[in-house]
């Protein structure tokens, strides 16, 4: 197996600026990053919420692998310093020994293009796997047409296949407001922009020129449904809330449009780091579980870094990339100096040159207007909107802790359960409540319905959702096809050593 | 908390532990359930959910046999779901070495009066038409099944409290107090539990649960590893093993399959065992597209890793200590879901009689003798060397 000295998964802002910074200091790199992402994953919408608003292009590979490499110029310019760039190629596991699992030949990590998979060492490794959308379900929001505001970003700049008219967008913040820019420099009428809260709270003079482009805000606002057919959304309705996130009857206001796009916050994409074991905590102002770092990007984890939105991300840093490309340097000059490519008074000073340049705070947290959104989501649309889309499973069906539909299963006992009951017998568990209820259990593997069933539980609950426990991640964390996970290269003691079950020692003897 | 006191103190909420605290409380017992986590935390909510007459194994078939013949009972005796389905279990072979082990299972099923059909490889076409081209026959259990482990164990928690019974969660048991040869109280995280009978089902803690009253019994741990699609249309009902795997399509239409090599580890009293899936799910997903070639396309979505226990001989240990003399003990060794429908029986009726209904005989405790320190380590079941 091949051991690569220092592995970057990742070729955002951080990864980047982290496989540069390290091939600089001499360090041999390997950037890993799983654009173009094959237009069957996109339609799963993983690893990021795309919202099937997307052109037939995305099917031409060779075409997108071009557009990746283009709308990134940083990817030339590490590859220009020495950097084994790879592109194409998604990281679906990371394992490495620990107390109970002890036979791994060192760390590694299970990679993985369109046509097979295959398993590497590595010796550091920085994670830069950026930040997804933050899903909250609405009545139609299964339709095609709505995603989340990196899923646009990519389909807009990386990829330019959204085939997107008219955008609605939910969220005031800098993520909202960078994306309506985004989506009017290219053609798309932005027709609203929605935020729950009484005003915006982005930029305010970018603001500003998106209104004076004739984009509307609608601020105390929540969207109601998305109505549409076999072709997506046609059209939204908006409702006015008052102060407690209730919607105001008579004022529905029905807004054409073909896309709904969710901008009211990132999650960071803590699976590799999740199954690593990195010790991980809930920051809200971070934007909920994001691993431990130390101030040189360091985990808790010996030989395991962080850069960039996976480490914690905040609105502030939407304006400010600087934030996300000084994490990659720092976590690339602690790799490095850990590899003995620098010695500590060379990453000493060149640390002190990156500190200077440190961004935005973060702000005290988010959870309290992710709470106001899904609160009014769920005051205007109500409970029987899906909690889960790939498992058809309701908010109410979660909170009454109600089996699946399929099994069709009625009994008294049964309709007197519910997470309420559960809670008699101990705090909220929502890897139990997963299995129970199947939220979460879907081929977008949670990855639109985790935070949403988090905050549905702790409301129902009263807990405070930095109280509900953490549900790990498990590989691979992307959905692979089989034929793909298939180990092309399995070894004879594998296949010699293979029993089906336990053996008894009785017959292995006898 | 002030001392609590029950006729039984059952310790570990998996589904040995609540099948056993279920029928005790339907019995009219004060039960206790004292668990460290949640319910079926570990193996009874981790398994395959297969559910057979286990003619591989002798001396368990009395016991399956009985299970099996429970099992279809338990959605309404219990009140809850289970995601029972009673399709029968398939066996097919890839080998001639696999289809002569098969031979003898169903030489067993014979004399023990289990139905098993040998089928050849155009029947099992028939019955499975998108199983591998390398089928060469197999055998059938037609009273074989399948339910959902995590769901199974729910119910009997739930139906347990329905009962009148106390499930305490989130309590680790730390010690006993023994007097006069017998436990008089139980010591947990959150206060001594006076008891009556103690019945430990405490999976892989319970060797060292014995070790705190003075038998040593032959358990060792491991951890083994499942891989689970995302939903597909029905392919086949029944349980069915193969290349190497054993596995099920689940309702919802994912299936779900473990197999191969299991890593020896060792288990503390009171911590939740860590159980990391390795680059193993990638051979499982092998033999899982070689066995089901039509399936080849179908993303793996999720993986997990269980731990059991396991008996020298793979067996499960149910008996009753002489000393202290009212402390009665289940281990499945990697059984526990497909005997548990009558796990709950037998062991009650140890608890409440001194003796099963059930022929239970093979799996005393004295089948091992005496058992040396080094049983572990005689047979390389011990955990390899922590390395980087």
């Amino acid at each position: 197996m091949e051991t690569k000295s220092l592995v970057v998964v990742g070729a955002g802002v951080a990864g980047t600026a982290a496989a540069i910074e390290a091939a600089r200091s001499g360090v041999q790199v390997t950037l890993i990053d799983e654009n173009p992402i094959s237009a069957s994953m996109m339609g799963l919408d993983v690893p990021l919420y795309y919202g099937n608003r997307f052109a037939h292009s995305l099917e031409d590979r060779d075409l997108m692998l071009q557009r990746v490499f283009t709308s990134n110029p940083a990817l030339h310019e590490a590859e220009s310093a020495g950097v084994d760039v790879q592109l194409g190629t998604c990281v679906w596991g990371a394992f490495r020994n620990t107390e109970t699992s002890r036979k791994l030949d060192g760390p590694q990590l299970g990679l993985a293009d369109d046509k097979q998979s295959w398993v590497i060492k590595y010796d550091r490794l920085i994670v830069a796997a950026g930040a997804r959308d933050l899903n909250f379900s609405f009545a139609g929001s299964d339709l095609a047409g709505t995603m989340g505001a990196n899923g646009a970003h990519a389909l807009l700049s990386r990829y330019q296949a959204l085939t997107s008219r008219r955008m609605v967008i939910l969220g005031a913040g800098n993520l909202g407001l960078t994306t309506a820019r985004l989506a009017l420099n290219n053609g798309i009428d932005v027709v609203a922009i929605v935020d729950v809260s009484s005003s915006a709270y982005g930029d305010e003079s970018l603001m500003h020129e998106l209104q004076q482009d004739g984009v509307d805000l609608y601020t105390s606002h929540t969207l109601k449904e998305a109505i549409g057919s076999a072709d997506g959304i046609e059209s939204v309705v908006l409702v006015t809330v008052n102060e407690d996130n209730e919607p105001v009857s008579g004022t529905e206001k029905t807004i054409a449009a073909d896309t709904v796009c969710l901008a009211i916050g990132l999650v960071p994409n803590i699976e590799l780091l999740s199954l690593l074991d990195c010790k991980i905590n809930f920051k809200s102002e971070l934007g909920g579980y994001v691993p431990d770092h130390d101030e040189w990007m360091r985990t808790s984890v010996e030989n395991v870094f962080v850069a960039g939105d996976v480490a914690g991300f905040h609105d502030g840093m939407v304006l400010n990339p600087e934030i996300a490309r000084n994490q990659g340097c720092l976590a690339s000059i602690a790799a490095a100096e850990s590899l003995g490519a620098m010695d500590s008074a060379q990453a000493h000073a060149r640390r002190s040159e990156i500190q200077a340049e440190a961004g935005a705070a973060a702000p005290a947290e988010v959870h309290t207007y992710w709470k106001n959104w899904l609160q009014s989501l769920v005051n205007a649309g109500g409970l029987d909107v899906f909690a889960c889309e790939c498992e058809e499973v309701t908010r109410a069906e979660l909170i009454d802790l109600q089996p699946p539909r399929y099994l069709e299963w009625r009994s008294e006992q049964m309709s007197s359960r519910s997470l309420r009951t559960q809670l008699q017998d101990g705090p909220v568990d929502p890897g139990q409540v997963r299995r129970l209820t199947r939220v979460g259990m879907g081929e977008c593997q949670g990855r639109r319905c985790r935070e949403q069933a988090s905050l549905l539980l702790a409301a129902e609950s009263g807990t405070d959702v930095a109280k509900v426990p953490f549900m790990s991640y498990r590989p691979p964390v992307r959905p692979l096809p089989l034929s793909i996970m298939w180990p092309h290269d399995e070894t004879e003691e594998m296949r010699e050593n293979w029993v089906k079950w336990f053996i008894p020692v009785s017959r292995v003897l006898g | 908390m002030p001392n609590m006191r029950a006729d039984v103190v059952v310790i570990g909420g998996g589904i040995s532990g609540l099948s056993t605290a279920y029928h005790l409380a339907k019995a009219g017992k004060d039960v206790v359930v004292v668990e460290k986590g949640i319910v079926g935390a570990e193996a009874s909510g981790r398994n395959g959910g297969m559910i057979s007459e286990r003619t591989d194994e002798p001396a368990l078939v009395p016991l399956a046999v009985e299970s099996v013949r429970l099992w279809p009972t338990l959605d309404d005796e219990l009140g809850y779901p289970t995601e029972f389905v009673q399709k029968g279990r398939l066996q097919v072979a890839v080998s001639e070495a696999e289809m002569g082990r098969y031979l003898t299972e169903k030489e067993v099923g014979d004399r023990f009066g289990v139905h098993v059909d040998v089928l050849d490889r155009s029947e099992i076409k028939d019955m499975v038409p998108f199983v591998t081209e390398r089928n060469l026959g197999g055998i059938f259990f037609p009273k074989g099944a399948h339910a959902n482990p995590q769901r199974s164990v729910q119910a009997f928690a739930w139906a347990f409290q329905d009962r009148g019974g106390k499930l305490c969660q989130h309590t680790a048991v730390t010690g006993f107090k023994l007097a006069a040869g017998r436990v008089a109280a139980v010591e947990t995280t959150a206060g001594d539990i006076e008891a009556n009978t103690v019945v430990c089902a405490a999976g892989p803690q319970t060797a060292l649960f014995l070790e705190m009253v003075g038998t040593r019994v032959p358990l060792a741990t491991a951890r083994a590893e499942i891989i689970a699609t995302a939903p597909i249309a029905p392919l086949f009902q029944m349980a069915l093993v193969g290349n190497g795997l054993y596995g099920r399509q689940a309702k919802k239409g994912n299936l779900l399959y473990g197999g191969g090599p299991h890593e020896w580890i060792d288990v503390d009293l009171t911590s939740d065992p860590g159980k990391p899936n390795t680059p193993l799910i990638r051979n499982i997903a092998r033999r899982l597209a070689d066995l089901f070639p039509v399936v080849a396309d179908v993303p793996v979505i999720r993986s997990w890793a269980g731990v059991i226990e396991q008996a020298p001989d793979s067996l499960p240990i149910i008996d009753i200590l002489d000393r202290p003399s009212n402390f009665v003990f289940v281990s499945a060794s990697a059984h526990g879901f497909a005997i548990a429908a009558a796990t709950g029986k037998v062991v009650s009726e140890l608890v409440l009689h001194g003796e099963s209904s059930v022929d239970i005989s093979g799996l005393r405790m004295d089948r091992f003798g005496e058992v040396a320190p080094n049983w572990r380590e005689e047979l390389g079941w011990i955990p390899v060397p922590a390395q980087a």
